[in-house]
Parts: C-alpha cells; structure tokens; sequence
C-alpha cells in the first residue's frame, strides 16, 4: 500500500503530529491516532516503521538544526539510500522544516533550561518622603517586580527596592555584561 | 509622586528587598540529550536579596540575550527617571 504512504498532506500531518509529540509537549499522541487519522487504510504493522523513519528522520534534523544546505543534502542522501525516502517525501520534510525550525529550536531550547526564567520586569520611581526623624526629604526610589519562575511551575514575583546609588551600581554591572556579551558576539 | 512609567507596576508581591549582592555569569549551552547543536548563550544571575528583617536569600534565573538586553534598557529607564524626580 506504498501509495497511501506517498501522500504529501497526510506526511504534512504526521510530521506535524511528531512534533507536537517531541517538541510541543503535547501528550496523548500515540501511533494508532496518527494511523487512524492520517493513514487509515495502512496496517498498523505496515504503519509502525514509517513512523520510525520519520520520527528519526525528523530528530535528527532538529537536533543537529540543520540550515537550509544542510537540509538539502541530508534529505538527499536519504532519498538515495536502501529503505529510504521518496523525492516527495522529501519536499514535503523540507517545507515542514522550513516552516516550524525557529518554534522548535525554540522548544529545544526552553527544555534544556532547568533554572527559573525570568517571565516578566515592570517597575516605577517614587519620589519618597522620609519620616520626621530624618533631615533627607524626597528622596527618589526606584521600584522593580521580577517575576521569575521554572517551566511548568507557577510564578514567583520578587520586589526589589533600589535608591539612585544602587540604580548606577547595577546599571555598571550589567554595563559589564553588556560588553561580554558583544566580546562573545564578536566574529572570531 | 509617581513616576510616568509604562506600564504601571502593580507589586504582585507584599514585601519589598533590598539588592545585597548581583552576581552574574555568561554561559553558552552546547549540546544537549535533545539537541546536540543547542549553541545558545545565556545570562544567569544570582541575586542576594534582604527583607525588611535583615534575611539574606538568594533568587537564581536565567535570561536569553534579547531578555538580558530588555532588562538592560529597561534599568537605563530607571536611571535616566531616577535622575530628574
């Protein structure tokens, strides 16, 4: 039944499904619903090692987030070796790449964090009025939220307080970040 | 008086800490088991914050470039205000 299997829509869907499974996080797509969905009049025995191929085909390239010329050739050498893909197939894997790399990488990238994220930053800057006790009047505060937190987990919201001293000591901090960052930007 | 930031900070939080100590590193994660060409960098900071009644703890997270870079533009506001209130 290798032309139910050349369908390009239902290969569109199934990598889809794949990376839903992979990537997204998406639970519950097992083998029999992509089958049932997308290639109903395949057998399941027929079904299971295409899925493989392009389970495989597809990991390999996220993990190697492969670029356009790199793509081409992978997805070459695979329509030319034994048990490999058809020159459709291959069209169809490369215009999914093309189209979901960025989200991917993106999902790729998010999974390997395992320290909280920073997921929002607001602040404001009151001018403070000092109790009676203290000579200074109107002194400006600065006021921010950071609201941090780990994949999957609620929130955490941290308030900090700084005067116009701490502003400038951490402004000359991340000064110093900012020029790593551009050293490790740098072409080599 | 208030200062004309966008947009209003709301604190979600009840107390506010004073910043002790910024630490921060640049890091670039390689490989991982799901993607061996990860070649992402990233800021991580530690934070040393004390509440009112003196307790120091520390707060860890991490930022990708484009936040760093947001977080940093961001304080210069802070500091440019800062100055004329």
């Amino acid at each position: 039944m290798a032309g139910e299997l050349e369908s390009s829509k239902a290969l569109s869907g199934l990598l889809n499904g794949l990376a839903q499974e992979a990537f997204y996080g998406h639970q519950g797509i097992t083998e029999e619903l992509l089958r049932s969905q997308l290639y109903p009049e395949v057998s399941l025995e027929e079904f299971r090692p295409f899925l493989a191929k392009m389970r495989g085909i597809l990991k390999s390239i996220a993990s190697a987030d492969m670029d356009f010329n790199q793509l081409e050739a992978f997805l070459t050498a695979q329509t030319k070796k034994q048990g490999g893909i058809s020159s459709d197939q291959a069209t169809v894997i490369s215009k999914f790449w093309k189209s979901h790399k960025i989200k991917i990488r993106e999902s790729l990238v998010n999974q390997s964090r395992w320290d909280s994220g920073l997921r929002g930053l607001s602040w404001r800057v009151d001018g403070k009025s000092q109790s009676r006790h203290s000579a200074q009047i109107h002194t400006p505060v600065a006021i921010m939220e950071l609201e941090i937190g780990k994949s999957g987990q609620e929130s955490e919201f941290l308030c900090l307080e700084f005067d116009e001293v701490k502003v400038n000591q951490l402004l000359k901090k991340l000064s110093e970040v900012e020029e790593s960052i551009s050293t490790l930007m740098q072409p080599a | 008086m208030e200062g004309c930031s966008e947009p209003r900070l709301d604190a979600k939080s009840e107390v506010t800490n004073q910043l002790v100590d910024f630490q921060w590193k640049l890091g670039m994660a390689v490989s991982s088991d799901s993607c061996r060409s990860l070649k992402y960098p990233y800021v991580a900071v530690l934070l040393k914050v004390a509440d009112h009644s003196g307790q120091v703890k520390n707060k860890s997270f991490e930022m990708t470039i484009p936040q760093f870079q947001n977080f940093y533009r961001q304080f210069k506001e802070i500091a440019a205000v800062i100055e004329t209130v």
